[in-house]
């Protein structure tokens, strides 16, 4: 199993989750973050501390949120590892609260 | 090796509910263990991350916080006097030629063991640190992420970052020694002890603390040392703050650390061990509860207690290959009962 990351985190980013990552599996892109599914170890402590809950055990995604579970699998290799927290995008909060935001996203 | 290392049948690294209770386990088959955990309190996530929570599935207790459990567990574990040594991490763990461990940590203390048992959650908790560009250079030097000795910071131009209980008691205390005392915490809500957060106030009010919400976001360096922190407000103002010392207290968070590189066989970053001992792939290392990994593995605490039970029995065979270990029932057996130090009631 694996945690995944989806869709809440796109142009936010508030990277809460990287700090506490005990093995650093977050992996960044221009205005998303992943999960290594082949790093995540599954402790789940990263869970509570994104503030726009986007983190989800891989066998609790929503189901309109399934897409993900592949995404972050897909867009893992590619991106490069984050393992200390920055600032959120600047229009975070603006973002924060949309909900079809899939589109925004950049690979 | 500053100190001769303590020798001992059972090492076990972790303090955490898994870690305990593989001391009781242990315990009933004779073996006494020292346990060593990187944190200054005995508990591990139960204390350092959920010491309120409730827990609902620990078997034939409907609810208990992780405090409540630790505590249980420690009484559990009393008869059988395991010796912590807290507030240490476990750096090495080698095998020597006469097939023993040698285990050595942070504090310089060392043990020569016959068995190890890894019950290290997610690993050893870490402070989190100030994250700023080149500022590591000045760790233990101008950055301080726990105070060893309060005399250095006397008469210094103090800045203290964190809202918590150590960012509190440390701002209270020094408020009075420092030529300057400078708090700062991301926003203007403190996580400490109310009667802190009011004696703090009152220090701000009577201008011997001076307190800024924000985060340090830049540094200013005189003859290579630090001289000033850049302080960015909420409104997104800049202040600037001379400053000698620094104390940094961010909270800990979990890193897996060097356990990847004690040459056990991993799999995603989590130790692989049989179902049947859980043995790691050194004989007479075991590793129990969330740091483990098989087929069908489920990370909860109860999983951890089943799987000290075998590990300890495992461990009991290993360390005495012709003995026949029996198993035996608390409720029945004169021989636990001794070990445990109880007498059980008479039944006519």
């Amino acid at each position: 199993m694996t945690y995944v990351v989806t869709e809440s985190c796109i142009r936010c980013k508030y990277t809460d989750c990287v700090d506490v990552c005990p093995v650093d599996c977050f992996r960044e892109g221009p205005n998303f973050l992943v999960i290594d599914p082949d790093e995540c170890i599954d402790c789940a402590v990263c869970v509570p501390e994104c503030p726009v809950n986007a983190i989800y055990a891989e066998d609790d995604v929503p189901s309109d949120q399934q897409a993900f579970i592949k995404l972050n699998a897909d867009l893992s290799p590619s991106w490069t590892s984050i393992t200390k927290s920055k600032a959120a995008l600047p229009d975070a909060d603006e973002w924060k609260d949309v909900k079809d935001k899939l589109d925004q996203l950049i690979k | 090796m500053l100190h001769s290392p303590i020798q001992t049948d059972a090492v076990i690294i972790g303090a955490g509910p898994v870690g305990l209770f593989q001391v009781f386990e242990l315990g009933l088959l004779e073996i006494k263990a020292h346990v060593i955990d990187s944190l200054p309190e005995i508990g591990g996530q139960c204390i350092e991350l959920y010491p309120d929570k409730p827990i609902y599935d620990i078997p034939a207790i409907p609810v208990c916080t992780g405090r409540e459990l630790t505590n249980n567990l420690l009484k559990q574990i009393e008869p059988f006097g395991a010796q912590f040594h807290l507030g240490q991490e476990v750096t090495k763990l080698e095998p020597q030629p006469d097939g023993r461990f040698l285990i050595s940590t942070s504090r310089d203390q060392h043990f020569l063991s016959k068995t190890v048992f890894i019950a290290a959650g997610v690993g050893a908790f870490q402070p989190r640190t100030l994250r700023l560009e080149g500022i590591e250079a000045f760790d233990n030097k101008q950055i301080f992420y726990h105070v060893k000795n309060p005399e250095h910071f006397i008469n210094k131009k103090l800045v203290i970052c964190g809202g918590g209980d150590s960012a509190l008691d440390w701002a209270l205390y020094f408020a009075d020694k420092v030529t300057s005392l400078t708090l700062i915490h991301r926003r203007d809500d403190f996580k400490a002890a109310p009667k802190s957060i009011a004696k703090m106030r009152e220090l701000c009010a009577n201008n011997q603390i001076q307190l800024l919400i924000g985060q340090i976001t830049g540094y200013e360096l005189v003859q290579d040392r630090l001289s000033e922190v850049a302080v960015t407000g909420i409104d997104g103002n800049i202040q600037s703050i001379p400053v000698d010392d620094l104390l940094i207290f961010f909270g800990l968070s979990p890193k897996l650390g060097p356990i990847a590189d004690w040459g056990l066989d991993i799999e995603r970053k989590q130790i692989t061990v049989d179902t049947e001992k859980f043995q790691t792939s050194i004989p007479g290392i075991y590793a129990v509860g969330d740091i483990n990994i098989y087929p069908g593995k489920k990370k909860l605490i109860l999983s951890g207690f089943h799987e000290a039970a075998l590990a300890a029995f495992a461990a009991a065979q290993y360390l005495d290959p012709e003995k026949s270990i029996q198993l035996q029932y608390t409720t029945t057996s004169p021989k636990l009962h001794k070990v445990l130090g109880v007498t059980p009631p008479i039944f006519e």
